[in-house]
């Protein structure tokens, strides 16, 4: 594919008026006012009739997993067209809020995805269901004090069994919804009496409900951007926690087993967070060349300057490239394939920094007018900078890259 | 309940975004891109959905005339939910003015025997707003024009009439047309599933012979009228900058005095 189809843009179309009508109204309370972000989504949902398609597919990834049958290999042009209606609103969205981005796609994406994949029909029923619909907010917490790129090595929080139930104990951070969520999905490390060095031990997969004894949930903290996505701290002190809360009621990597479960997620994360670059890089450009054409110095349009120009073509080059990548992603998809670790790092990496890199070209074309809010440029150079660091850093990106290179 | 089928007249016009040109020989507008479902067609779309959806059934039939076998905005009222739609393009249809276009939408809205037919007040590019009495004269069926409201009780509908002053309380028996404002009702959003479903549903597309029209009688060769020439419009002239010396309230307000504002 090289340009999207009639269907994909009138999505796109309808999600653009919606965007106007729905969400830049508000942006001041969002971005400045800490309305949380959740009854807009909903609304969105709603409006776009996504509740009820979440509600389908929801019945079809339950029966395939109580039919015991494995996910079609080579998925019709159906699911890659699926990919593209995911995507579309997020590059929309983008262009005007990636916070509420981050904030949808942790809970729909992260925290409905995980317990979708590896939690027991019962587990998908109690929890999936509500996520996949936004009628629950969902967190996905791994992060911790003193763990974020090495997270499963370095990981404290522990999970220490008592008879058929665990003990946890730890804290996690900078989890995104996690002020607000209804559930979390929520990693440990075991703790089975044994003398195994932390770092090695098994890590395992939790759910957990708001309000549950001993587990806290702070406010929102400041932060440079995504002032739509609200992000914080979880406590847990002696939570108890049956066996019913452990993803797939067992420790194994196809249930609760936690390293498998994570990785997962960094593929699909990391192909979503270019989709949100996408975003950046088209409203950046747009912004920029109607500002080249109409800002006048020195008798013309600083379009004409060639500094500024070359700034323009940056731009126009990061976005061909980005969409490029984008397209991929969704061409594989609707030929059943998904990207290898590697490629969607590769594919992350680039993405991240171009959005941050054009977001602040952006800013200096502006000039004065540039750091001012009013202009917009600011406020997605602050949200874009997050790309660089959130679902890996742009080094750990490098390093799974080239792991994967040298090990051919 | 009376299930109750409504066609609705839909015109395509050029994104009223993107500049426009017109023709160099006819001096009409440029049509030749991508044509757009006209947004005040939109109220007209919603308006019959919820009808016939109030009237536990029937169908909503969207009915256009427009060049190049042009369906782009025809697909986002069928996204909305209307069932089907007759669209009617034809090369000796050029130059056709409002009477011509009448002619066209009646020879096709009998087709689809409507219980109601529900148009625009007035189009956003042409806007002669007559192009929707002049059907229901063709097609000997009552009209009501600048509806705010429109329920339908049975075999009548009944329409709130946008006046100066307020609103006419309107009945007349079904078969009729109605032209709606845009206060009739908020248009809604397509759903993702309904964008999916467009492209599968029927369009019907006819030609003048389809219709059983004399080609003679319609386009170009049956148009009443001829535009001769367009000439630039006079641009508005600057307005007065009032220097404050003291009795600027004052002069304002003499300023407006003049307009009768107050
Ligand atoms: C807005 C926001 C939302 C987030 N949401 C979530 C969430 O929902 N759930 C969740 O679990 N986490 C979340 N995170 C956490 C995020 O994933 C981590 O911040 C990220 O993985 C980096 O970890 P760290 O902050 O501990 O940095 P560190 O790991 O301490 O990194 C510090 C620096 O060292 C570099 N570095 C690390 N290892 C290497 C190496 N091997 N070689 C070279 N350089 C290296 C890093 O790239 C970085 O520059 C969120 C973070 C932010 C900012
Ligand atoms: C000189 C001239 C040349 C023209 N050339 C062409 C041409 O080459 N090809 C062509 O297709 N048309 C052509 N037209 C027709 C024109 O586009 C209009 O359809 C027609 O004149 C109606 O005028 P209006 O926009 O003022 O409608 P109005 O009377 O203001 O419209 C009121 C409502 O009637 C309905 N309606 C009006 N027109 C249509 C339509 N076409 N389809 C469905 N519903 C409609 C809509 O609900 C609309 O909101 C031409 C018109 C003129 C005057």
């Amino acid at each position: 594919m090289f340009e999207w189809s009639e269907e994909q843009l009138a999505i796109r179309d309808a999600v653009r008026r919606f965007v106007d009508e729905e969400i830049r109204p508000k942006l001041d309370d969002l971005e400045h006012g800490d309305l949380p972000p959740y009854d807009v989504l909903r609304k969105l949902y709603a409006t776009f009739g996504l509740d009820q398609l979440a509600r389908d597919s929801f019945k079809r990834q339950l029966e395939r997993k109580t039919s015991g049958a494995e996910p079609p290999a080579r998925a019709g042009r159906g699911e890659g067209s699926n990919a593209a209606m995911a995507l579309i609103p997020v590059i929309e969205m983008c262009k005007v809020t990636p916070g509420m981005v981050t904030a949808l796609g942790v809970s729909t994406g992260l925290a409905a995805g995980t317990i979708m994949k590896r939690g027991t029909p019962a587990q998908m029923e109690r929890w999936g269901l509500d996520l996949l619909t936004l009628d629950k907010i969902g967190s996905w917490a791994i992060t911790e004090p003193n763990s974020g790129s090495d997270a499963l090595g370095g990981m404290r929080t522990t999970a220490k069994r008592d008879g058929d139930a665990y003990i946890l104990n730890g804290n996690k951070t900078y989890i995104t919804n996690g002020p607000y969520a209804d559930t979390v999905v929520l990693y440990a490390k075991l703790d089975d009496g044994s003398d195994t060095d932390i770092r090695h031990r098994q890590v395992l997969t939790f759910v957990l409900d708001r309000g549950l004894e001993g587990f806290e949930q702070s406010a929102p903290f400041r932060k440079m951007g995504q002032h739509s996505s609200p992000t914080g701290e979880l406590f847990l002190t002696d939570v108890v926690v049956g066996r019913d809360r452990l993803l797939g009621e067992t420790e194994k990597e196809s249930g609760g087993g936690g390293r498998a479960s994570a990785k997962d997620n960094f593929v699909s994360e990391r192909a979503g967070t270019a989709a949100m670059a996408l975003g950046v890089i088209e409203e950046c450009l747009a912004l920029s060349i109607a500002y080249a054409k109409d800002r006048v110095l020195w008798g013309k349009p600083i379009g004409e300057f060639q500094l500024i120009q070359l700034k323009l073509a940056n731009m126009e080059v990061a976005r061909l490239n980005v969409e490029n990548l984008v397209f991929r992603h969704i061409e594989m998809s609707a030929a059943g394939r998904s990207l290898s670790l590697a490629e969607a790092s590769a594919m992350k990496l680039y993405a991240a920094q171009a959005a941050s890199a054009v977001a602040m070209d952006a800013v200096q074309l502006f000039g004065g007018n540039g750091y001012m809010a009013e202009y917009r440029v600011e406020q997605l150079a602050r949200d874009a900078k997050v790309f660089q660091i959130y679902a890996g850093t742009d080094e750990i990106q490098v390093t799974h890259i080239a792991k994967d290179l040298l090990s051919r | 309940m009376f299930p109750m089928n409504v066609v609705v007249c839909v015109k395509q016009i050029p994104d009223p975004a993107a500049p426009q040109s017109l023709e160099p020989g006819t001096h009409t507008l440029a049509r030749s891109g991508k044509l757009i479902m006209d947004d005040s067609d939109a109220y007209g779309v919603e308006m019959a959905l919820q009808l016939a959806d109030a009237a536990g059934g029937g169908e909503v039939t969207l009915v256009s005339m427009a060049p190049g076998g042009e369906t782009s905005g025809l697909r986002t009222a069928l996204a909305m939910g209307a069932a089907k739609a007759i669209l009617i393009s034809d090369d000796a249809l050029k130059g056709s003015d409002a009477l011509g276009t009448a002619k066209v939408l009646a020879a096709a809205i009998k087709r689809a025997e409507p219980d109601l037919i529900i148009a625009a007040t007035e189009s956003s590019d042409g806007y002669t707003g007559t192009t929707p009495v002049q059907v229901a004269e063709l097609l000997g069926l009552p009209s009501v024009t600048f509806a705010k409201s429109v329920t339908v009780d049975g075999q009548t509908v009944k329409v709130e009439r946008q006046t100066e002053s307020g609103f006419d309380e309107v009945t007349s028996p079904l078969p009729a047309l109605v032209t709606v404002t845009a206060g009739v009702v908020e248009p809604r959003y397509p759903s993702f599933k309904g964008i999916m479903a467009a492209k599968s549903k029927p369009v019907d597309t006819l030609t003048v012979a389809d219709l059983g029209l004399d080609a003679s009688t319609v386009g170009a060769a049956g148009a009443g009228q001829e535009i001769t020439d367009v000439a630039e419009a006079e641009s508005r002239s600057s307005g007065e900058i009032v220097v404050d010396e003291g009795d600027g309230a004052a002069r304002i307000v003499a300023f407006l005095e003049t307009l009768k504002v107050i």
